[in-house]
């Protein structure tokens, strides 16, 4: 790493609080985000969505942890977009309390964990209805997942 | 010509045919030594920087002690495989592939090793075939080696050649990222042999295939193998997802069916890019600044990190529909997927692994 960019990821785990780990975690992902895009770490770490984070209101575990998450969207773009399309399919379905929808964690395989808590018979009945009147919305939830969209 | 630092000769094989067929090639300034014993030189240069580099510049011609067939060492349950079978005679390769899983597979024993015994594999081979006369199996020498490289000095391809040309229910296939083949062009496969060649997009092929041949000479080669009356295979294996991927994969296919009509090819497979952890952080440490080891892989199941399903799923479906808008079925497989990825791309259930060996042997 150059020597600029040393200075910036400095003073972003000074502004944050960055714990060993996350130093290690930001230094991977910025890391391999130079090599994608092939520009150098402190040119990454000046992008707005990132100074907003590290200059903002929040506390200093929350801030850390949120500029984590944005820096990995922007290490893995395309999978950050698709899970956020795909979360949106999910919550657009409005699914009963009790029925619940778990995509695969990372999306790493094109499978829908679907669960249904129930107490009792009518319970039960009403979950697995509310899913039945969603297929349309499942099956593009599951085309999604099978690349198509 | 691919270099080499030295070639060490176990003193045993020295007079065996291989050993004097590759003394008899070895460019000038190459270092030639005997040795009694190949275990120790064929173990990593601990004191270098990059050991897995050394190794693959020291030829070892050594004898096998193992059996020389074996089932595919990608080969599991979790997967729709190939039945495809491994014949092992050499170990290690002189290109160096960035995403390579050799990188990681033979870490400890490193040496680029070729078996001076390796006719020993066809009393394998024969025993293989008549046990199950009324099934065809798919043999290859391109998984721990590429079956090509170095064949100028070898010369193996032309005795396998021979073998295979004769054999009914035996098919080898000669899998490879190069263009030597004049050995190839020189012999008569009978219909029994296949040549393989792993195809990348010049981006790909830029970025990580190190040594190799580019792929419009591996198309070139491919053509004049085909019209020596060899059978023809591609391997579109890994396909790396980057950004433009589809595009540029896309537009090899139509290079690829525009130089060899659809019906020529036996079959193709596809896998996108599979590593371990420890592959990743080995083939990082040797191509640090290579953008296609930094794709968007994730860790699955198994322990392997591959593009995000919808990413590969979507990649593979467009590069089998290319095919078949190209005009004709070529039979098609996927390399280290489950079923259900299969089902996703083809739209059907993939057979038994034995079944599918059986007709890509006879496609």
């Amino acid at each position: 790493m150059d020597e600029g960019s040393r200075d910036a990821l400095l003073s972003v785990a000074e502004d944050l609080r960055l714990r060993t780990g996350q130093i290690v975690t930001a230094l991977d992902l910025l890391d391999e985000i130079a090599v994608r895009e092939r520009v150098p770490p402190a040119a990454i770490l000046s992008r707005e969505e990132l100074r907003r984070i590290i200059g903002g209101s929040g506390s200093g575990p929350a801030r850390a942890s949120a500029f984590l998450i944005s820096l990995r969207s922007i290490r893995y773009p395309r999978l950050a977009a698709a899970t956020e399309e795909l979360r949106a399919e999910i919550s657009a379905l409005r699914l009963p309390r009790g029925v619940s929808l778990k995509l695969p964690k990372e999306l790493g395989s094109d499978e829908l964990t679907i669960s249904i808590q129930a107490g009792n018979p009518a319970q039960l009945e009403r979950a697995v209805a509310a899913l039945t009147e969603k297929i349309g919305g499942l099956a593009r939830i599951f085309d999604l997942l099978g690349g198509r969209g | 010509m691919f270099e080499l630092d030295e070639v060490i000769i176990e003193r045993r094989c020295a007079e065996t045919v291989l050993a004097r067929r590759i003394v008899g090639a070895i460019p000038s300034g190459v270092l030639v030594r005997e040795i009694d014993d190949a275990r120790e030189a064929v173990l990593p240069a601990r004191h270098a920087s990059d050991p897995f580099g050394v190794g693959k510049r020291r030829m070892v011609v050594c004898r096998r002690k193992s059996p020389f067939l074996m089932a595919c060492p990608a080969g599991s349950a979790k997967f729709a495989c190939c039945g495809y079978l491994v014949l092992a005679l050499a170990s290690n390769c002189p290109m160096d592939c960035s995403y390579c899983f050799l990188q990681e597979y033979l870490a400890d024993n490193p040496a680029f090793q070729v078996y001076a015994n390796y006719t020993d594999a066809f009393g394998e081979l024969d025993k293989l075939a008549a046990g199950s006369p009324e099934r065809s199996f798919r043999v290859g020498t391109g998984e721990l080696a590429d079956s090509l490289a170095f064949d100028s000095m070898t010369a193996m391809s032309r005795d396998l050649v021979e073998f295979f040309s004769a054999r009914e229910n035996l098919t080898l296939e000669l899998k490879t990222k190069t263009s030597e083949i004049e050995n190839l062009l020189n012999a008569d496969p009978r219909g029994r042999v296949m040549v393989s060649w792993t195809l990348s997009p010049d981006a790909v092929f830029r970025a990580c295939e190190h040594r190799t041949a580019p792929p419009a000479s591996r198309i070139a080669a491919a053509r004049a193998v085909l019209d020596a009356g060899y059978r023809i295979a591609f391997h579109f294996d890994p396909l790396i997802a980057y950004e433009g991927a589809e595009r540029d994969y896309l537009e090899l296919i139509d290079r690829l069916t525009d130089s060899i009509p659809p019906e020529k090819t036996s079959f193709v497979s596809m896998g996108t890019l599979r590593m371990t952890p420890g592959l990743r952080a080995a083939a990082r440490r040797r191509f640090p600044g290579d953008p296609m080891l930094c794709g968007e892989e994730v860790l699955g199941r198994d322990g392997r990190l591959r593009a995000f399903a919808p990413l590969r799923i979507r990649l593979y479906r467009a590069l089998a529909e290319r095919f078949k808008r190209a005009g004709a079925e070529i039979p098609a497989y996927l390399c280290m997927e489950p079923a259900s990825i299969h089902e996703r791309v083809f739209g059907d259930t993939p057979a038994k692994p034995a079944i599918i060996g059986q007709r890509l042997a006879e496609a």
